[in-house]
């Protein structure tokens, strides 16, 4: 199952470099001749309102996709990993310190920090990331936290710290290898996650400026076309459903692996 | 019945109970527009304009048509000099029971152009408003004003009660607002639904035929359509133009387009680079398919727009055209400028998106570079106010027929908004926006707005793009209700016929 | 007693925590370009009116006394008025958070069950039919745009077989239940799959876990050692990001209460960021935060009660 995940995620690597290669037209281009038609032989997909190619756009939107899920869930991940591990491990001022960023994070609606955020600087995919990387890190440390406080108190970690290893060394090579399993398989879940989110930014109106090629605002944009021509938001959206398998049985897989090496 | 309740942190403990959803003499309309105040003078947005003339009467009526009649003003006269219009009031009520008088004309027709009116431009050249005596009011003006009539039917000279206003102040209009018009407030909840009911000393014998209204907001256009598909509203506004077969198609659902004086257009900014040159607009009018861009938007249900005022208001002139679809003259425009390649961001607003896709293809097509710049409509007024855009795509409407405040709001430069902020400003037009106010000969001024639109068409000081009607869909349930060009709901004509 | 004092003490360090998280809002919200007046007042008001209201407003005094004044009221239990509705956010709140609360309650009871069951399922048998369909089904569950599913649900079960409503709250418990149902299910769909993982996931670590083993090799039931060890420790991990998920729902109902005309909290913030009426998303941000403080609080305390470790 890993491999067949990994398969697929490879896969939409593949398409989005090669994305000049496979598309059969150019992604923005528009065509009043051909507004609104139904797949064909000549439009795989068909085309949207105003003429593109949806074929195209799928697989141009692949880079996109990709570029928002892995680089969203990175700065986070790294940034929750870190709190939580410290928090969990040290425990005492450390968590209380933690927990208190945590607190004043948690409550924050997600969406209402990403539109006031978008409002402040523009819109665009950096300040989603921005945004991302200020709220995203709890879901992690919270994992983080709790395997940790586990961890701690076990016999491996406890033996490492009377043999005199520090405290750096141990929570790298005892507590993060050991720790990483919920927290992989959360990071593969937020991969969808953030995408999803990415989408529904769009769906608000507040997504990547036109033209680009992206899955979340093709539904978006298809939505009121969702029962004269369906084909404008299916085709993306299957491709959002590929993909998101793609990264779950990776997730999947890996937090199997990672069960094994203990 | 079921009482629930909930304890709420921080807050009072809300108590719902259940109330009766009798829908059964009802009108609900879904409206993507929002009611924020109840105050007639505080604010010249759709969704409190549509409220403010279900809530308040005015002098004169104006008919879906567009003809005026008499109102809370039986008949009028109008001096010789044109500067002093009189009005016998007939007997009516505040929706409290109480009188409406000339004190309280005069007081609403004053503060309507007082420093605390949001739109008090229609009321610019009035001196005073006085109360002769019980049943007569006089409005006197400092100069002629061909259009005063209709002005007295716009959405902010409704009629509020003077005695009210003075003692609860602003506070007057946040709950039981003391009405004149054929509703009254029943509920009001901000953010989700404003609940109206027949008022029972509506002047009007009869009307309204409807025992309430509910105003219901919903921002996102395919939940509203889903609604009317289900039968839970009876009005959508605003039906998005792919969805127009759709809704028509279904059973008790008819869209029959309304006239309207909205009118879809590209502002470019005239004080900063590249729009500044009036070549440059020519070559971004020209590079634009007009014809195609209306069908795309509107799947051909809007008229393409020639001239820089709307096509449904008077003296609105057929003859002028900016510059036709000529991509190659584009080119060769902006060759001889130098002006290749050149970058432009085109601002916008959510949903303007298919809009902003069809221009910037165009435009690249010729040898701009667009950037499709997206804000949220607080940054896109920050923007715009302080001249910080090249172009940007919006519409907008008049209240009136006449094209009087239409021209001051987007053409005159001296008026008091550059042109729509786009800091277009042209002597000429200037000067004839006042005199055409002044006019009373009908051709003379006729003469003048086809001139204003003539040269601001030449000049290309905003560049039209097309004429929508509203697309709203009716459920065959009801009769009688269209929302008028002024943006009225005919509600108090309405009558429920099916069940 | 002693949990009677973490309660407290827990309550206690809220008030810093709500200090911090007004500040950040008033920071982000006076950072935001926009002129609430303009919005309010409409594209052709009029600029010297509008200079005139947001003097009486003191839109126009310095950040700092502005905050200052705000925090003053705020201690003595007022949220504030609105600057669209001239209306106090706390009446503005008592009409929306229900909806919102309600919405998300409604959402974790019709999650849980299907969440325990699912798991259990496919934790019992890891890579058996029952398994793999439930996690292909749950990863579609997953990658599915909320708002596209939600639109496709409202147009079938509302529109098209009209099962149920698919806008407003109604008004009694009922019609609620009735109403909110599309809502919770499109939800569901994304929450269910996550959940179902994670537990999954930490009720095989568990299982593999050595005492696990020992207990099963002394012959102890199967059914026994799940329900006695397997189960309590492997919710832990799971509740923790329960939480979270709470969080999440709260903040992003905005989604489902936009496609199925949902007068909720999501909606009311939304607007009020869209039209700067800082006061109301300063007061709404302040009742998720504590809401969000509850959860988390609750949490911890049934974490406790779980998990030996930490009460040993």
């Amino acid at each position: 199952m890993f491999l067949c995940g990994l398969t697929l995620v490879v896969l939409w690597g593949i398409v989005a470099l090669a994305a000049p290669l496979l598309a059969t037209s150019d992604p923005i281009a528009i065509n009043f001749e051909a507004i609104l038609a139904p797949p064909s032989s000549e439009h795989w997909f068909g085309t949207d309102n105003v003429g593109r190619d949806i074929y195209s756009r799928v697989i141009y939107g692949t880079r996109l996709a990709l570029y928002i899920g892995l680089l969203g869930v990175i700065s986070p991940m790294v940034i929750g990993m870190t709190i939580g591990l410290l928090a969990g491990y040290f425990g005492g001022w450390v968590e209380m310190l933690a927990m208190r960023l945590l607190d004043i994070t948690v409550p924050f609606p997600f969406f209402v920090l990403v539109l006031a955020i978008v409002a402040v600087l523009g819109p665009g995919i950096e300040n989603y990331f921005i945004a991302l990387a200020m709220v995203g890190w709890v879901g992690y440390a919270r994992l983080a936290r709790a395997e940790a406080i586990v961890l701690r108190s076990q016999e491996f970690v406890l033996a490492a710290r009377t043999m005199g290893f520090s405290h750096g060394y141990i929570l790298l090579r005892h507590v993060l290898p050991n720790a990483l399993s919920p927290v992989v398989v959360y990071m593969m879940t937020d991969v969808t996650l953030v995408i999803l989110f990415g989408a529904a930014l769009g769906f608000l109106g507040m997504g990547v400026a036109p033209p680009t090629p992206e899955w979340g605002i093709m539904i978006a944009e298809g939505q009121i076309y969702v029962s004269t021509a369906w084909w404008i938001s299916f085709f993306p959206g299957l491709a959002m459903i590929l993909l998101g398998i793609g990264f779950a049985l990776i997730g999947d897989g890996l937090a199997r692996m990672l069960r094994i090496e203990r | 019945m079921l009482k629930l309740s909930y304890i709420l942190p921080g807050a009072a403990a809300v108590v719902l109970s259940a109330g009766v959803a009798c829908a059964d003499n009802i009108v609900r309309i879904a409206s993507p527009y929002k009611v924020t105040s109840l105050d007639p003078i505080s604010a010249a947005a759709a969704g409190n304009i549509e409220a403010y003339g279900q809530l308040y009467t005015h002098l004169l009526r104006q008919n879906a048509d567009g003809s005026l009649e008499p109102g809370l003003a039986e008949s009028w006269t109008i001096s010789d000099d044109k500067l002093v219009y009189q009005f016998e009031l007939r007997d009516a009520k505040f929706s409290d029971g109480s009188t409406i008088t000339a004190e309280d004309v005069a007081f609403s027709l004053t503060r309507a152009g007082g420093e605390n009116s949001a739109y008090p431009a229609p009321f610019a050249s009035i001196s005073e408003v006085k109360a002769v005596d019980e049943d007569t009011v006089q409005i006197i003006l400092t100069k002629p004003s061909a259009p005063l009539l209709a002005y007295t039917a716009i959405f902010n000279a409704g009629i509020v009660s003077k005695d009210d206003v003075e003692a609860r102040g602003e506070d007057a209009f946040d709950a039981n607002a003391v009405t004149s018009g054929p509703f009254t407030v029943q509920d009001w909840k901000p953010n989700d639904r404003l609940t109206l009911k027949a008022n029972p000393h509506y002047w009007r014998e009869g009307y309204p035929k409807i025992a309430g209204v509910d105003l219901i907001e919903v921002t996102d256009n395919n939940a509203r359509s889903t609604m009317m598909l289900a039968g839970e509203i009876d009005v959508s506004r605003d039906v998005p133009w792919p969805q127009v077969d759709e809704l028509n198609a279904a059973d008790n659902i008819s869209i029959p387009l309304d006239e309207s004086t909205v009118i879809v257009i590209l502002l470019p900014n005239h004080t900063a680079a590249p729009f500044d040159n009036l070549n440059i607009r020519k070559a971004a009018a020209m590079a634009l398919n007009r014809e195609a861009v209306a069908k795309v938007a509107t799947q051909g249900r809007a008229q393409v727009a020639n001239s820089t005022l709307p096509n449904a208001l008077s003296y609105y002139a057929e003859d002028v055209q900016p510059p036709a679809y000529d991509p190659d003259g584009a080119r060769a425009l902006l060759e001889a400028e130098d002006a290749v390649g050149t970058e432009i961001e085109l601002l916008i607003v959510p949903g303007r998106q298919e809009l902003a896709t069809l221009y910037k293809a165009q435009w690249d097509a010729v040898g701009f570079n667009t950037i499709v710049e997206v804000v949220d409509g607080g940054l896109w007024w920050d923007r715009v106010l302080g001249g910080e855009y090249q172009v940007t795509a919006t519409w907008w409407y008049n209240e009136t027929e006449d094209p009087d405040l239409a021209v001051r709001w987007a053409l005159c430069g001296t008026c008091g908004n550059r042109s729509y902020y786009t800091n277009y400003n042209n002597e000429r037009i200037n000067e004839l926006t006042d005199a055409a106010l002044h006019e009373q000969d009908e051709e003379k001024r006729a003469a003048m707005y086809h001139e204003i639109q003539r040269i601001s068409v030449d000049e290309l000081a905003q560049i039209p793009i097309y004429y929508p009607p509203h697309p709203n869909a009716y459920s065959s349930r009801i009769s009688g209700l269209t929302l008028t060009p002024s943006l009225q709901w005919t509600l108090e004509e309405t009558e429920i016929v099916g069940d | 007693m002693s949990t009677l004092k973490y309660i407290c003490w827990r309550l206690l360090m809220a008030l810093p925590v709500l200090l911090g998280v007004s500040v950040v809002t008033f920071v982000l919200m006076a950072a935001t370009p926009g002129d609430p007046i303009r919005l309010l007042a409409g594209a052709r008001a009029d600029a010297d009116m509008i200079a005139l209201v947001r003097e009486r407003y003191g839109l126009d005094e310095p950040i700092l006394k502005q905050y200052f004044i705000y925090l003053k009221n705020l201690v003595q239990g007022d949220l504030g008025n609105s600057l669209r509705y001239r209306q106090p956010v706390a009446d503005l709140i008592a009409r929306h958070y229900p909806v919102t609360l309600f919405l998300v309650i409604y959402t974790v009871v019709l999650t849980l069950p299907p969440v325990v069951f699912l798991s259990v399922l496919s934790a019992r048998k890891p890579n058996g039919v029952a398994d793999q369909v439930i996690r292909v089904i749950g990863v579609l569950g997953l990658a599915v745009p909320v708002f596209w599913l939600a639109l496709l649900f409202a147009r079938f079960f509302g529109a098209q077989l009209g099962w149920f409503p698919v806008s407003g709250y109604g008004e009694t418990f009922s019609e609620h239940m009735w109403h909110l149902f599309l809502p919770a299910l499109s939800t569901m769909i994304w929450v269910v799959p996550i959940l179902v993982r994670n537990l999954r996931a930490a009720l095989l670590d568990e299982m593999n876990r050595d005492y696990v083993q020992a207990g099963l090799s002394k012959g102890l039931g199967r059914k026994q050692v799940f329900r006695t060890h397997v189960f309590p420790n492997s919710v832990l991990p799971t509740l923790n990001l329960f939480a979270v998920i709470v969080a999440y729902l709260l903040g992003g109902s905005v989604i489902v209460e936009t496609v199925y005309a949902v007068p909720g909290m999501g909606n009311l913030m939304v607007d009020s960021i869209l039209a700067r009426d800082y006061f109301v998303v300063q007061g709404a941000t302040l009742v998720f935060a504590l809401t969000t403080m509850l959860v988390m609080l609750a949490v911890d305390l049934l974490s406790t009660v779980i998990d030996p470790r930490i009460t040993a």
